[in-house]
């Protein structure tokens, strides 16, 4: 028990202290935060080390010990990381102390029992987030307002549903529950939970929030947050219900499949056309929720497995490439595709970071993002093997969102690290450096190790030690991939290649200026990379829903507004400020009183 | 004779604003200690009150040693202590904010006169056992609450506390019809004697058509759609400890204690009032919310929830479950303080910018830190954001009406909860976050006792959750909430206390 509270308790105590911390204490503060977040990292490591426990507030079991054990990695790394990135931010205790709070409350809530205590730590993470967000200033005022209205109103949802879990089963605790979708009432108790989780993971219809914080946000919170945190804690409530409170019927898998397909799709297509590289990773990152969700959604061992694995990897990646362009940012001052160009040469441990992980998430072998998507497809086919014609259309999505995912990541590291700049200026030229400081590519280098490592020794890391133990049944593979002998093949082949390319005559190679149509190029002419799927975008059909999405219409947040602002007219209508009206009101009220009562 | 202890909630805040018309005037400073000292002191024995309580069960006072059914008498219960703890401990907060506050205003003395009448008006309506009495004191707390808006005697609170007396006045016209036709049905005015009177009896069309009645005098007061329509002129037109008495305790103790206190004690529960009343409170929930989301005035949108979150109290104790009740009663409590917080709040952005517009305001986080965080807080405790005490409420509501089968009105209330967030969402967007406007440069955060008390109410709205502990509410809510649910239990307690 000790061991996991005390590390909880110690977060609020830490969170606290950080916040009312004099602001002229800014390195203490800062070396104390770092501090608590590394003791954190190593309570976590020992809370994955103590046995199963079910307890009447708290239940520790391989999943939650592994989504812990995740919670306390990224909060250090981001603690790590943020020495550096905030230190041009104000108001720096209230940023630690939210961090920190984060970090403690995300394990409460991953390993209680007791429904209360995971709702009272959940929508406090809410709070958290939307004061993160908040550190950017007074420009993300208004998307840390959408940010907190989503979240925050889902929550409010989900503590629906669990009182609708509460009705049915008349416990508190959830590991005594297994209910059975047999009732509308079930049904809906699962839909309102799996609401709060799929909007904290980032799904549609509940992503708007992702792209829009990414963009404004500072860096280290969106890497934190949207990127890791939330991801793991939405993923882990969804997997919890299917695998212990639930038991979904087929109709509720299937919804759980169709969000997840058109996540998928939808979010990547958006992600192509970006021109801000926050932007882009933020669409991303509601992208990859969807593999996970489907994952999910399949209701299979191996197809779970996959979704969990591939939390895991979306969160190493995607918090790899979020810190690597926060180093780009931190360098050049801007996030904008269309300005930056060339970096490779000047900033070339961000660039190979960059390069990993970009790879991993577009799921090229052997990179860990490959391995959890093999293992989510095959989790479709073992459900294609039960018949319906639902997986088809599902595994053609999550392949053509894997594609498009690649082909937008080429964008992303031709613009950024290729390329040529505008102008032709090298733009990191800001003293003495041109790579960022140790503390600043230390954790992305250590994230692009592990996109690395958890691809070539996926079954003797990760699957072994993390995912296994959180799946009760286990799970077995329909087929195999030798993620070791393969990555040998692919490095021999790539050896080879390169001896051809050397032996060849590569000499011969010549780069000449640009020449267009007969005239010499000027300097700004350039190919930055944010045109390449201009030609998509100007497809009819697809133009017209581009058109669409960037006047918001399937943005959830904007339409609610635009129907709860005809209700307001209609209201605010009737209150006209004549006395005699509301006293007639009042008059119709006691009459209908009279009506109902004496009649 | 801890009975003695009743009359002192009437008598000290009506001597305190006596020797105030006297002599506040004259010394310089008099009003504000001598109002602070008799809020502090009602608030040390309403907080006594409660352990009391948790000894004796109830306690009822003899006026002039007459005994009940022909004298006048007070009567405690776990539910009266409760809500004099409410009223009494917010009142001091807002009593030193006021020394702060109110020096923009001339006559001072009036203002701190009319506040301590009106306390006095409160508890008196609080603490009675008689149905006249009842009617008497909450008279006394309208009319200083009618002076007390247009205090500022400008236009726009002039007009709205116009509008406040004549809806007011009908609402306590249809009171005391009612009371009359129960007097006539029953020829008893003592509460615990009526009630008996009205069980033996038996149901009869009187005593539907006084409920009738009741429903909307009280229902005016509390301020249940579509009763509602005084409130949001009234409420931010007043100076801003007045709209913080007003929405935070003044619709409670005079609308909704005496909602509760009527419909459970005296003529006993019925299904078919109790269903009114959680429909009402929908209504309410939901129009008042709606209404609150499109206003830029920024008092006014808090009026409009106090409009809102009444329709969470009266939903939960409509619910008559003990669930319910309880959380009817906490989110009561609950709102009370974060409700007078947030216009405190208000009041300090008044104080300092100069306007209530929330267009003309932003980024007052920078230079109004105290304001800013203690709103924020306050705010996020109404939103229903754990672990902050609004949750708490909410959640018991909402798990309340579930377990009760109600599932559309809990859906409902958590839409309501939705709303409620998104506009305090804008309030914060477009008061203390966002960029600080050019003209804003030069403003101050608000004095000494606008902080203090704006601070403590901010700690409570943390810590109250804690209240919810088996420990706790054994002694705070327990008491109120089985208060509630006894019933027509309550005339016998009455009469087994006077013996």
């Amino acid at each position: 028990m000790n061991t996991i509270l005390q590390p909880i308790l110690v977060s609020i105590l830490a969170g606290c202290l950080v916040l009312i911390a004099p602001k002229r204490f800014r390195r203490v503060i800062e070396v104390f935060s770092l501090l608590t977040s590394m003791y954190l990292l190593v309570a976590c490591v020992r809370i994955f080390n103590i046995a199963p426990l079910t307890g009447k507030f708290l239940y520790v079991d391989g999943l939650s010990r592994f989504i812990v054990l995740a919670i306390g990695f990224f909060g250090a790394l981001i603690s790590l990381y943020s020495l550096r990135f905030m230190a041009a931010y104000k108001e720096i205790g209230q940023y630690y102390a939210n961090v920190i709070w984060t970090i403690g409350f995300s394990i409460l809530a991953a390993v209680s029992n007791n429904i209360i205590v995971l709702l009272a730590a959940w929508g406090f993470l809410g709070f958290t987030l939307y004061m993160l967000i908040n550190m950017g200033g007074p420009k993300t005022a208004p998307i840390s307002k959408k940010t907190f209205i989503i979240i925050g109103g889902t929550d409010s949802l989900m503590l629906m549903g669990f009182a609708l879990m509460w009705f049915i089963t008349n416990d508190l605790m959830l590991s005594n529950m297994k209910i059975a979708i047999d009732s509308s009432v079930s049904f809906w108790a699962f839909l309102l939970i799996a609401m709060g989780a799929l909007a904290k993971a980032g799904a549609m219809p509940f992503h708007t929030w992702i792209p829009d914080t990414a963009k404004e946000a500072p860096i280290p919170v969106t890497a934190f947050l949207p990127a890791s945190l939330d991801k793991l804690l939405g993923i882990y409530l969804l997997a919890r219900l299917v695998l212990n409170v639930f038991i979904l019927d087929s109709h509720t898998y299937a919804i759980l499949m169709v969000v997840g397909a058109v996540t998928i799709v939808a979010a990547v297509m958006m992600a192509l056309v970006q021109h801000d590289f926050k932007k882009l990773l933020g669409y991303h990152a509601v992208s990859q929720v969807g593999y996970m969700v489907l994952g999910i959604g399949t209701g299979n061992p191996i197809g779970i497995a996959g979704g969990l694995f591939h939390m895991l990897n979306h969160a190493i990646y995607k918090c790899c490439l979020f810190l690597s362009g926060g180093n780009v940012e931190y360098k050049t001052k801007t996030s904008g595709l269309d300005s930056l160009g060339g970096l490779a040469k000047f900033m070339p441990v961000t660039f190979l970071t960059t390069l990993v992980a970009s790879f991993a998430i577009s799921g090229v072998p052997p990179f860990n993002g490959f391995f959890s998507k093999w293992m989510v497809y095959q989790g479709l086919i073992e459900k294609g093997k039960s018949g319906g014609t639902l997986w088809v259309f599902c595994i053609v999505a999550a392949m053509f969102g894997s594609a498009l995912t690649l082909a937008s990541f080429i964008k992303l590291l031709h613009a950024i690290f290729l390329g040529k700049s505008k102008n032709g200026i090298r733009n990191t030229n800001d003293g003495q450096r041109n790579e960022v400081s140790i503390t600043m590519w230390l954790p992305p280098v250590i994230l692009a190790g592990l996109c690395i490592a958890f691809g070539v020794f996926a079954y003797i890391l990760p699957l072994k030690y993390l995912i296994g133990p959180a799946m009760p049944e286990g799970f077995h593979f329909i087929g195999t991939w030798p993620s070791l002998a393969a990555t040998a093949f692919l490095v021999i082949g790539l050896v080879v290649g390169l001896a051809i390319y050397l032996c060849g005559n590569f000499k011969g190679v010549r780069e000449t200026a640009p020449y267009i149509g007969g005239e010499e190029a000027t300097k700004d002419m350039r190919l930055s990379g944010t045109e390449f799927y201009n030609t998509i975008k100007e497809m009819p059909l697809i133009n017209a829903i581009y058109n669409k999405a960037e006047k918001k219409a399937f943005d959830i947040y904007e339409q609610g507004k635009r129907i709860l602002f005809s209700f307001i007219r209609v209201f605010q209508f009737l209150h006209n400020g004549v006395l005699p009206t509301y006293l007639v009101w009042c008059l119709l009220g006691i009459m209908v009183l009279l009506f109902t009562l004496v009649r | 004779m801890t009975n003695h202890l009743l009359p002192l909630f009437v008598i000290i805040p009506l001597a305190s604003a006596f020797v105030n018309s006297l002599l506040g005037k004259r010394i310089k400073g008099f009003s504000d200690i001598i109002s602070s000292i008799a809020t502090l002191f009602l608030a040390v024995i309403s907080v006594y009150s409660v352990f009391l309580i948790k000894d004796s069960g109830m306690i009822v006072y003899k006026v002039g040693g007459w005994a009940p059914p022909i004298g006048i008498s007070m009567v405690m219960d776990g539910l009266t202590s409760f809500m004099l703890v409410t009223v009494n401990v917010i009142a001091f907060f807002i009593s030193i904010y006021s020394i702060n506050y109110m020096e923009k205003y001339t006559e001072k003395w009036n203002f701190y006169c009319l506040f301590l009448l009106m306390i006095a008006g409160m508890n008196g309506v609080v603490i009675s056992g008689d149905m006249f009495n009842l009617y008497v004191f909450l008279e006394i707390a309208a009319i200083s609450s009618y002076a007390l808006v247009a205090f500022g005697t400008e236009h726009e609170g002039l007009e709205a506390s116009f509008k406040y007396a004549v809806m007011g006045t009908v609402a306590s016209s249809f009171i005391l019809l009612g009371i009359v036709f129960l007097y006539s049905f029953t020829s008893t005015l003592n509460m615990a004697d009526m009630s008996m009177e009205i069980a033996r009896k038996g149901a009869s069309c009187i005593v539907l058509l006084a409920s009738v009645l009741f429903l909307m005098g009280f229902g005016l007061k509390s301020a249940l759609v579509p009763f509602h329509a005084w409130l949001p002129d009234a409420h931010p037109s007043a100076p801003a400890p007045i709209s913080a008495m007003l929405s935070g305790v003044l619709i409670k103790s005079l609308g909704i204690y005496a909602l509760i206190r009527i419909f459970f004690s005296v003529l006993g529960a019925e299904p078919k009032i109790l269903s009114i009343m959680m429909v009402l409170g929908v209504l309410s929930m939901m129009v008042g919310v709606i209404l609150a989301i499109g206003q830029w005035d920024l008092k006014r949108l808090l009026a409009y929830h106090s409009i809102s979150q009444v329709g969470y109290i009266i939903l939960g104790i409509g619910l008559g479950t003990p669930l319910g009740i309880l959380g009817g009663l906490f989110h009561l409590l609950n709102h009370s303080v974060f409700k007078s917080l947030l216009f405190l709040n208000s009041g300090a952005v008044e104080y300092a910018v100069g306007t209530r517009d929330l267009e003309k305001m932003g980024g007052l986080r920078e230079k109004m830190g105290v304001t800013a965080n203690t709103s924020l807080i306050a705010s996020m405790s109404i939103a229903g954001i754990p672990p902050f005490n609004g949750f708490w409420s909410k959640m018991i509501i909402i798990a309340a009406c579930v377990e009760a089968g109600h599932f559309a009105f809990a859906f409902c209330a958590v839409i309501g909860s939705i709303l409620t967030l998104a506009s305090f969402m804008k309030v914060q967007r477009y008061a203390f976050f966002g960029e600080l406007k050019s003209t804003l440069n030069q403003i101050k955060e608000a004095p000494f006792f606008m902080k203090l008390s704006m601070i403590v109410l901010a700690v409570i709205c943390v810590a109250g959750g804690l209240l919810l502990l088996p420990d706790v509410s054994k002694v705070f809510l327990g008491p109120a909430r089985d208060a509630v649910l006894a019933g027509s239990e309550y005339a016998k307690d009455v009469f087994a206390a006077l013996r």
